[in-house]
């Protein structure tokens, strides 16, 4: 089973996540870590989220580059949060795939499918505000925008949350 | 309570005149309305601008839906969507936007009713 999971920021798309993972599994579940600690700010959010995860049994997994690397056992089931942070790091950090880094990740997606029973992969909504950025941001949302309708083709079902509720834009009865 | 979200400009008020038919007169708004105002009201818009306003008078909001649960728990709350951009530079922006979408998500979840409106046409996710 493969699950995306998007929504604006401060959306609820972790917890939702999470119960999704305890929903499809009794096997070994692994938090697949994307975000870089390097402020105050993101320890925070770290903390927030490991607090959350506490109770719910994963092994936290960092990923911050390079996904088709990553260690998955066999037939566990995997929570990836945040791709906006993976595209980031790959784009930004010197030993990232830069121009690549769209293909590259969309592989790494590929990786966790093979290995893992289900794969449920946090995203998110930054494509709404309507300005005009810089190139680089430019083409930061367009590789996310790209890997998000890539993972979206791929997926068995598809969320957008809006405050903790979840609406089903694919699989189920919608398409 | 009723939670109506959705982006800027997208008729949110029109659709409450409509839906639950109150005149745009007797809505309350949160970009400069007092506390008892908000107490006492039936409709607040612009409710994250006074999740703003608290945090840029170094209130902290993070019990805003508890003490609107407990002293105005008929209100039919209007509110941006907000937190769909890029993440923002400047840390206050990004404060601001964590702190909507978590109040929010509580609010979403006491409310008897969730409305999203986009284009001016609403749709009720979640009726309780």
């Amino acid at each position: 089973m493969f699950i995306l999971i998007t929504g604006g920021s401060g959306s609820g798309k972790s917890e939702f996540a999470e119960t999704q993972i305890l929903r499809l599994s009794k096997e070994k579940r692994i938090y697949l870590a994307t975000m870089k600690c390097f402020d105050e700010e993101s320890k925070k959010r770290i903390a927030r989220h490991r607090k959350m995860r506490a109770e719910k049994q994963f092994e936290t997994v960092e990923r911050y580059l390079n996904l088709k690397k990553a260690d998955i056992p066999e037939g566990s089931s995997v929570l990836l949060e945040c791709m906006s942070n993976l595209v980031a790091n790959e784009m930004y950090d010197p030993e990232g795939a830069q121009e690549k880094a769209a293909e590259e990740i969309l592989e790494g997606i590929l990786h966790l499918k093979s290995r893992a029973k289900n794969v449920c992969v946090v995203t998110n909504e930054v494509f709404s505000d309507g300005e005009q950025y810089d190139d680089d941001t430019m083409r930061y949302l367009s590789y996310l925008g790209k890997i998000n309708c890539e993972m979206a083709k791929m997926a068995d079902e598809v969320y957008e949350v809006v405050y903790g509720i979840p609406l089903q834009r694919k699989g189920g009865q919608s398409r | 309570m009723i939670l109506v979200t959705g982006g800027a400009f997208q008729g949110k008020k029109e659709y409450v005149t409509r839906q639950f038919g109150i005149l745009p007169q007797e809505m309350t708004d949160g970009a400069k309305c007092s506390w008892d105002e908000l107490r006492q009201c039936r409709c607040l818009v612009h409710f994250h601008l006074f999740i703003k306003r608290m945090m840029e008078g170094q209130e902290d909001p993070s019990d805003l839906c508890e003490i609107l649960m407990e002293e105005n728990p008929d209100l039919i709350i209007v509110t941006n969507e907000v937190g769909y951009g890029i993440v923002p530079m400047e840390r206050f922006e990004r404060e601001y936007r964590e702190k909507c979408g978590r109040i929010c998500c509580e609010i979403a979840k006491e409310a008897v009713e969730v409305h999203r409106v986009i284009c001016g046409i609403g749709q009720v996710i979640k009726r309780a």
